[in-house]
């Protein structure tokens, strides 16, 4: 189909959208509600373009043959400024340190917007939760949390209540998110162009802790840290900063800081001894893995029948197993009381915030930081960051294995726990360690295994919404792995911001990176897991690893 | 009154002896259009969903009569409701639908259990297969717009959704939906059964500043003055306004045809004529047209959410007497914006009362400036 664009005679698809079109064109376009990957809102119509002089949305229109595009005419501009203007005159301008994050605010100065001649009216309470705020007055109704809450997580935790200018973003009836069927996997938070959805931020305890002598801090990173950190200090998504990050929070004033990798081993020891002896008694199948605090709670919000029929594994998640373990294990080592012992976790993740206050688990975890929050933390302690000298982790409890390293990625997990388990199920060993079926971004992805020889068929979904199509089928498979986020932990809600599939991809490319360095690609061969083992826990499942290293479910409303 | 006759399901007869091809094409050829004001031609919107392949269809009674100074729709389902049923009936047999829905306004509800009544009546005495529900609106404007009809139906918040896909081809619950306003199917009833039967009859409904308002059929084309003669206005008339939507001209004897009204900037639409005389100030009619329109945005973007809530208290100012002409021509261009930037009808359409009167009556504001 041919167009004019700009005065240029073009070819277009007639499937894609204008703004689609633009964008391979190389002209900019601003927008608010528009979210690849996501249905086009057309709420925000900023980003308007003149199709043969009248004024549409590109975002949600289509080429017509012959049509002629203008995107610059005078009028355009002036009308863009004017829903720009509109826009901010109801949003509240508190910003915080990560105001360059946020898209409104970036293309204030390119629209030339000065003044505001209008008032400020919004007047909402701030959504306090436990993993999740939510502060309307700065909300811009743009609709982008709502979408992704519905169409990638599947959840429906929000929608619009109310309508014309009083039109606001709500949980189910109007209560607070902590109360509703949210998730808290965060992933509303990634994509709103404002910052007025945010984790609900433990940085300042923290601080507060840092300050105190008498404590001993200890800070542990989860896998996919290390491969997203970099963007928020400006280095190209992807980077691997694993030395960086360590040198930093070093700096930061922690005592020590640990690899959750190594919880990631211990899961693996304990959740591959599940499987097998399960295996070995017939069932119950599905096993499904509970590394995900987001997945926990979307099954026990929509799936308390998985608690009911025992296939929940009963694994803590890394960073809890650890944060016992270093309470326990290591507080006796290095002889120190654990109740001045203060385990700080920084996770990809906002529902580890909750995670940490379950009333089923007992924690070891203190506080838990997004990664943002990281970087924020680094960023107060003025450290420069793309320049410091890379450290490593503090031995102790800081050795890993390359398959705890891959539990950031999706089919990670899943990936790790079918090494060891191969390995305990038929005690000989596994030649090739990757299972290249279950690596990428499909949103389900499924193989098959020789224990014994019997076929275990394995499955894996990441996102709320293909988590949800999986379970359809579970009856299928003898172990499944799920993750709420797209992309798995690299995807998380505390990841920083502006996550597209093609930086997921680049994230993942560098947390396989990271383990092909690793000089031990199976947990059980991991030299510090055996030391714990043959120390202290005795073997995998053993009386005091059950009290330590496992957990119970709870059913919860489905609103 | 044309819309007042009993057709006593001899029409749904008739639509049935001629099958649904010719049923069409004799609407067509009577040149029965859409009364809801988009006069799209009836006929062919049937045609469009007939030609779809699809077990299910639907038919969509629209009689969320929100539009202020209207009450026509009020009228014929107080009236005449076994015709507008007889019509609903022939719509739905003719395109193959089962199922019908009358989207009856939140604040109609005093008319649902008598409506109910005759619907089943007149399907019992009609042996149809065709089901006739009756959905409550729950007071929203915008729910007059037949994508918002379609999601408040479905259950979802009543907001309108960007064509295409349209209704006829895919509309309630993906499936091809025929939407007509309750004048229509009742003329459709009338259109096929009446030998005679004059296309040109519409109901105008009259309110305002007159001493006889209502409803009035008259042929379209009447000279504005002939109506007023009707409605017996009490002073010398200033102003008449097409409902909310449609703007306002100062008063002159145009003969009432869309392209006239047009031509005055205003939008005829559903035939809705409030009159005002010289004793009101235009600002105050301002007011309250921008309230409503504020309070009715749906909400879902940008220029009618924030824009429709800034003009009202940017009349609010004028009326206060703290505005200055600086707040006269933001007012201007914000009128225009929101009307060319809003996503659907509501929003392109709700700041027309301000655009005519800053237009026709200046003064009236300027008076009231700082
Ligand atoms: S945290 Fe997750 S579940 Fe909760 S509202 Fe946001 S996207 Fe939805
Ligand atoms: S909270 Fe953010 S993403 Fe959600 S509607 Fe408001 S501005 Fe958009
Ligand atoms: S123009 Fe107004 S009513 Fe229409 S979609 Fe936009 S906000 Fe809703
Ligand atoms: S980006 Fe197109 S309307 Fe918001």
């Amino acid at each position: 189909m041919k167009i004019s664009l700009n005065n240029k005679n073009i070819e277009v698809d007639p499937g894609k959208s204008l703004l689609e079109i633009c964008r391979e064109n190389n002209i900019n376009i601003p927008t608010l509600c528009y979210q690849e990957g996501l249905k086009p809102g057309g709420r925000c119509r900023v980003c308007l373009v003149e199709v043969d002089g009248k004024l549409v949305t590109s975002c949600t229109e289509k080429p017509k043959e012959n049509s002629k595009i203008i995107t610059n005419s005078e009028k355009v501009l002036k009308a863009r400024k004017m829903n720009i203007e509109l826009i901010m005159a109801g949003h509240i301008t508190t910003c915080s340190i990560d105001k360059d994050a946020h898209d409104l605010c970036g293309m204030l100065e390119e629209i030339g917007l000065t003044g505001i001649r209008f008032e400020p009216i919004r007047k909402y309470k701030e959504d306090l939760g436990s993993s999740v705020v939510r502060n309307d007055n700065k909300c811009i109704n743009c609709g982008r949390c709502i979408r992704t809450c519905a169409e990638i997580q599947a959840v429906y935790a929000i929608d619009f209540a109310s309508r014309g200018y009083n039109e606001h973003v709500a949980p189910y009836c109007e209560h607070n998110l902590a109360d509703v069927a949210c998730i808290k996997c965060g992933q509303c938070i990634l994509h709103c162009p404002v910052g007025a959805i945010h984790e609900r931020e433990h940085l300042h305890e923290v601080m507060e802790v840092l300050k105190n002598k008498k404590k001993h801090v200890i800070v542990q990173t989860a896998p996919s840290i290390r491969a997203a950190l970099g963007e928020e200090f400006g280095l190209e998504p992807g980077t691997l900063v694993t030395g960086k990050m360590v040198a930093a929070l070093r700096k930061c004033g922690f005592d020590k800081v640990f690899d959750v990798n190594l919880g990631a081993d211990m899961t693996i020891m304990e959740e591959a001894s599940e499987f097998i002896k399960r295996f070995e008694n017939g069932g119950p199948f599905p096993m499904i893995t509970t590394c995900c605090p987001g997945w926990i709670l979307m099954m026990e919000h929509f799936y308390p029948d998985l608690i009911k029929n025992n296939n929940m594994s009963t694994c803590k998640s890394p960073h809890e197993m650890l944060g016992m373990l270093t309470k326990s294990y290591y507080a006796k080592k290095a002889n120190i009381d654990p109740k001045d012992i203060i385990v700080v976790s920084i996770m990809p993740c906002t529902a580890k915030k909750f995670e940490s206050t379950r009333p089923e688990l007992e924690t070891g975890v203190d506080y838990v930081l997004t990664t943002r929050e990281a970087a924020k933390l680094i960023r107060f302690n003025k450290i420069d960051f793309k320049n410091i000298k890379d450290e490593n982790f503090d031995p102790a409890l800081g050795i890993a294995t390359g398959a705890g390293a891959i539990f950031g990625a999706t089919g990670g997990v899943m990936e790790a726990a079918l090494r060891t388990a191969y390995e305990f199920g038929n005690q000989k060993t596994l030649e090739k360690v990757e299972f290249n079926e279950i690596r990428g971004m499909d949103g389900i992805k499924e193989g098959t295994v020789k224990v014994k020889g019997k076929t275990i068929k394995f499955a894996v979904a990441h996102g709320g919404a293909n988590n949800r199509k999986l379970l359809e089928n579970k009856d299928k498979y003898h172990f499944i792995e799920m993750m709420a986020c797209p992309g798995g932990c690299i995807g998380g809600g505390g990841q920083p911001p502006h996550i597209s599939k093609d930086i997921l991809k680049k994230r993942i490319k560098a947390i396989y990176k990271e383990e092909s360095n690793m000089e031990f690609k199976k947990s059980h061969e991991n030299p510090i897991v055996r030391k714990i083992y043959k120390e202290y826990l005795d073997h995998p499942l053993s009386e005091k690893a059950e009290k330590f290293l496992h957990t119970k479910y709870t059913k919860r409303s489905q609103f | 009154m044309q819309i007042l006759e009993k057709t006593e399901l001899k029409a749904l007869k008739k639509a049935r002896n001629l099958g649904p091809k010719k049923t069409i094409s004799l609407l067509n050829k009577k040149g029965l259009t859409g009364r809801g004001g988009a006069s799209f031609p009836t006929g062919k919107k049937w045609e469009f969903a007939l030609k779809q392949k699809s077990k299910e269809k639907y038919v969509i009674c629209n009689a969320d009569e929100g539009e202020p100074g209207t009450f026509k729709d009020k009228f014929i389902m107080q009236k005449n409701p076994e015709t507008l049923i007889e019509g609903i009936l022939i719509a739905s047999e003719t395109i193959g639908a089962k199922q019908a829905y009358i989207y009856l306004r939140g604040e109609y509800e005093n008319l649902k259990s008598k409506l109910e009544k005759t619907i089943t009546k007149v399907i019992r005495k009609a042996k149809t297969k065709v089901n006739i529900e009756i959905i409550l609106g729950a007071g929203a404007y915008v729910c007059g717009e037949e994508t918002a009809i379609i999601k408040s139906i479905e259950g979802f918040r009543g907001q309108p959704y960007l064509k295409p896909p349209y209704p006829p081809v895919e509309g309630l619950y993906g499936k091809p939906t025929v939407i007509n306003n309750v004048e229509t199917l009742t003329a459709a009833a009338h259109a096929i059964l009446l030998d005679n039967w004059n296309s040109l009859l519409r109901l105008f409904c009259i309110s305002g500043d007159v001493t006889k308002p209502g409803v009035y059929e008259l042929p379209a084309g009447i000279k504005l003055s002939e109506a007023m003669k009707l409605a017996k206005p009490k002073n010398p008339v200033k102003s008449v306004y097409f409902g909310c939507f449609g703007g306002c001209m100062p008063y002159k004897d145009i003969e009432l045809t869309h392209d006239n009204i047009c031509g005055e900037d205003c939008v005829s639409g559903s035939c809705t004529m409030i009159v005002v005389d010289n004793t009101r100030s235009i600002v105050d009619l301002a007011y309250v047209i921008s309230k409503f329109f504020a309070y009715e945005s749906c909400g879902k973007c940008t220029p009618c959410r924030e824009g429709s809530v800034r003009i009202l208290l940017l009349i609010k100012k004028i009326r206060q007497g703290k505005a200055t002409a600086q707040d006269l021509n933001l007012l201007q261009e914000l009128g225009e914006h929101i009307g060319q930037t809003s996503l659907c009808g509501l929003g392109q359409s709700c700041t027309n009362h301000i655009l005519t009167s800053l237009k026709h009556f200046r003064k009236d504001f300027e008076k009231e400036l700082r």
